[in-house]
């Protein structure tokens, strides 16, 4: 019998077809229909929506409180930032291993079944931000990461050998790779980060088969080009607008949505007076030409590291009696927001912590500045929310079951403190600008994690943290909704009221997308947490 | 845009003042006065040669550094460590930093500078080269001594006041003494004079901070918390750990008690108040100043 298998296995061989197994293979048909398929997880959020959201209930409201660790994985090595977020398929996991290797771990066991790292040069260039990586996109039959030193590569989805590798931007001028790739069509899109380096922000399209770049979207425009009037010194310099997480995408209107981070020097706003097109915006960009379609710019001229990177939230849901296809984002600069994301138009706006920079969204969420909140030289200005705002690039989540949007909310301020420095032509030194805060003593400042209405931003119910927590949010058809404190709990409540379920301490605090997956029955929620990739089911 | 992110398994501890009142002064808000009476101190502490800064003695060298460089050190640290550690060091993104070249030595320090550390810190050896990051170690030496005053009273006779005031029974100084309060061998290094005499005539006024979070400053250490439990149980003593569903206390005797946040009915966190009792009253002006020159003399052992 097992001579005959073998046999068989090398007539296979030499016949010289390639041994193609239809599993592990995900054509972009099958990531469109991601909800058909709640036992694996194709993409950073889940689905093109970003949702964070699992259909799974197997694991629910009754049984949570009985959730055990069924595996986990460390790497060989420690790794540090931790941020990265599988991809489950057909039984195997796909995840990073800071700074840029990929590994592919069986998704029953947390077995290692191949890894890859890249070379990457003695010295990274890290300004800003931390070599590492939230985690790849799969299209067909490859895995794709963008990398520390700014590489896009393509693995083959079996065996983690290399099937191309394109070199994206400079990494001696501060362009770096974290974000995860977003895989839509026959192509992948990339963003880019360095917005502290002063780099000059894009969204990249390539190839998915060869690698060959598509299309380039700049992010800030230059000279002659449009939206250059609003860099008032002229768009010589213009720098910033970095695209440094992940997009969403709706294929009905061939629209991906992304967001934009900082103008650059940050916390010096002296040379680019104006709105600083299109930093700290929400782009929605031609799926297959690239070209701009629209933007909504949230806080126009910022300078206090507001960038808009997380990732865009997609949903329908009833206004007014009609069916409105919506993006809703809680931005880093403290407001929630909802836009028709057919056309941009700003539908509502209001605050989900506090903040004191603005007295208001006009009719066309257009922030209205308070005065005297611009960072300051000297002891500086104090400005709620902080440094990293009313939420920084961590994931929300939207669960179409109850229709609320659920962010994990910082409830804290900081003084900011206005830099010097200035952009200079080569390689830049340190982060270009300076400046920076001084934080509010911890016990000033909480965390929770806060239901709003998606539709109205209207707050349903928080669940308060000890302290502000760097967790993203995964909802679930269980009635559930995981997510974690910076102290390392990791926990579930109740979608509905908020109420604890169960909890456990970890002993650090997730910063990885929690995510839900099945296998032979059984539903998993994962997460990592320090060095550890770890995988709850019930007993 | 910045998306750091650290990872502290265990808690970094560090004595990070703040002023009464609770608000943490800019190092860039100091008088130029300060800087002159620092730089004199530490001559003083350097004892040899002009001009010099003084690292910890463990490390067997010191930070030679002039003013300039000092103040080059300043600018270096505001370029490339304020954003993530804040401006006084005191966190931000990144952990509060003051008083931890006085805990890991400078040369570890700036090892770590150069070579970054899992958990967050990336190298800076492509940016900054060896000079910059000695001045970067020397500024960060400067951080935790902003409340600097003078020594006046008599070290040996405060060793006295200090054994006769049974400090030991909370205090440990090179191995010998109690759990209950902070470690004080080498916070003569860490802490100035008036910093000194204020915790000890008004212990709750400027609680040390340990920096445990990643969005925040510095938590307070040795906060005096009241517990009531659902089952009518009441616990009083310092926090030792803390997070959204449990809290761990030490009381008075040195006994631990943990909690899951959910079977409690009262939690009062009393920032302003220490277990640790006032000696105003207690010790005469004269002690009092013995005991501040007992303690500032406390550099650690080689």
């Amino acid at each position: 019998m097992r001579m005959a298998r073998y046999i068989c296995l090398m007539a296979l061989v030499f016949l010289g077809t390639p041994v193609r197994s239809p599993s592990q293979n995900v054509p972009y048909e099958r990531i469109l229909r991601s909800q058909s398929e709640p036992q694996s997880w194709l993409t950073y959020g889940g689905s093109y929506f970003s949702q964070q959201y699992s259909l799974l209930k197997q694991v629910n409201r009754q049984n949570v409180g009985s959730l055990k660790i069924a595996w986990m994985y460390q790497p060989s090595r420690p790794v540090a930032n931790l941020e990265s977020s599988p991809i489950v398929v057909d039984g195997i996991m796909y995840i990073t291993e800071p700074p840029s290797t990929v590994t592919a771990l069986d998704a029953h066991s947390g077995l290692k079944i191949w890894s890859y790292t890249p070379t990457l040069p003695e010295h990274i260039v890290s300004i800003g931000l931390y070599a590492t990586s939230r985690g790849v996109a799969i299209l067909d039959d490859m895995v794709y990461i963008g990398t520390a030193d700014a590489h896009l590569i393509a693995l083959d989805v079996k065996t983690g050998a290399v099937r191309w590798n394109v070199h994206v931007a400079d990494n001696i001028m501060g362009y770096a790779m974290t974000g995860p790739p977003l895989a839509l069509k026959d192509k992948i899109v990339v963003g880019i980060a360095g917005s502290e380096a002063a780099v000059r922000g894009f969204l990249d399209a390539y190839d998915a088969r060869t690698g060959r770049r598509l299309w380039r979207l700049w992010t800030t425009p230059r000279v002659g080009d449009p939206g250059a009037e609003t860099w008032g010194n002229g768009a010589a310099q213009s720098a910033g607008a970095t695209t440094w997480n992940n997009g969403s995408y709706d294929a009905d209107l061939n629209l991906i949505y992304w967001g934009t981070g900082n103008p650059a020097p940050d916390f010096n706003d002296d040379d680019r007076p104006g709105d600083n097109l299109y930093t700290c915006a929400l782009l929605a960009v031609d799926g297959d030409t690239g070209k701009l379609k629209w933007y909504f710019q949230f806080s126009p001229h910022e300078d206090h590291d507001w960038d808009s990177d997380e990732p865009p939230v997609l949903f329908n849901a009833t206004i007014d009696g009609k069916l409105q296809r919506l993006v809703g984002f809680a931005n880093r600069n403290g407001f929630y927001y909802v836009l028709d994301r057919a056309t941009g138009k700003f539908i509502t706006g209001v605050p989900f912590v506090k903040q004191t920079w603005a007295k208001g969204l006009d009719a066309n969420g257009r922030p209205m500045p308070a005065p005297n909140q611009e960072p300051t030289l000297g002891a500086g200005t104090l400005v709620y929310p902080s440094i990293t705002g009313g939420v920084d690039w961590t994931s929300p989540s939207y669960s179409p079951q109850t229709g609320l949007f659920y962010v994990s909310a910082h409830e804290t301020g900081a003084y900011f403190i206005k830099g010097t420095g200035k952009i200079e032509s080569g390689p830049p030194k340190g982060i270009v600008g300076g400046g920076g805060i001084r934080a509010l003593a911890g016990e000033q400042s909480y965390g929770a994690i806060r239901a709003l209405e998606a539709t109205t931003g209207k707050l349903k119910w928080q669940f308060k943290l000890l302290a502000p927590a760097w967790v993203p949010v995964l909802s679930t058809a269980g009635g559930l909704v995981f997510s974690g404190s910076d102290e390392g709990n990791f926990f579930a409540l109740d979608a509905e009221t908020g109420k604890p379920l169960w909890d456990i301490q970890m002993g650090h605090a997730a910063r990885s997308n929690p995510i839900s997956y099945s296998l032979d029955g059984k539903q998993y929620i994962f997460v990592t947490a320090g060095n550890a990739y770890i995988a709850f089911t019930l007993p | 845009m910045l998306t750091v992110s650290y990872i502290f398994a265990i808690p970094v501890v560090c004595y990070a003042p703040l002023e009464p009142g609770g608000r943490v002064v800019s190092s860039q808000g100091w008088p130029c006065a300060w800087c002159v009476q620092i730089l004199a101190l530490l001559l003083i502490l350097a004892g040899n040669s002009l001009p010099c800064f003084a690292g910890p003695p463990q490390d067997g060298k010191a930070v030679q550094l002039a003013p300039d460089q000092l103040q080059h050190g300043k600018q270096t640290f505001e370029a490339n460590c304020s954003t993530c550690h804040g401006l006084d060091g005191g966190g931000a993104m990144g952990p509060n930093i003051q008083g931890v070249p006085f805990r890991l030595g400078v040369d570890r320090v700036a090892n770590v500078i150069k070579n970054g550390m899992p958990g967050g810190m990336p190298p800076f050896s492509g940016q900054l080269d060896a000079n910059e990051i000695q001045q970067v170690v020397g500024y960060l030496l400067t951080l935790t001594r902003k409340d600097e005053g003078k020594v006046t009273g008599d070290a040996v006779a405060g060793k006295q006041v200090y054994d006769s005031s049974h400090c030991a029974s909370c205090h440990t100084i090179s191995g010998e003494g109690g759990d209950i309060g902070p470690e004080l061998t080498t916070v003569g290094q860490s802490r100035g004079p008036n910093y000194l005499r204020t915790t000890i005539l008004f212990p709750g006024t400027d609680l040390p901070q340990a920096r445990i979070f990643l969005e925040t400053g510095g938590q307070l250490q040795f906060l005096f918390v009241r517990v009531i439990t659902k089952d009518g149980r009441t616990v009083d003593g310092t926090r030792v750990a803390e997070d959204s569903f449990h809290i761990v206390l030490e009381d008075a005797q040195g006994n631990f008690h943990s909690f899951r946040k959910d079977q409690v009915r009262e939690l009062d966190k009393e920032p302003g108040q220490s277990t640790m009792p006032s000696m105003k009253g207690k010790l005469s002006e004269t002690q009092v100043n013995d005991l501040v020159a007992y303690l500032a003399g406390l550099k650690g052992t080689p």
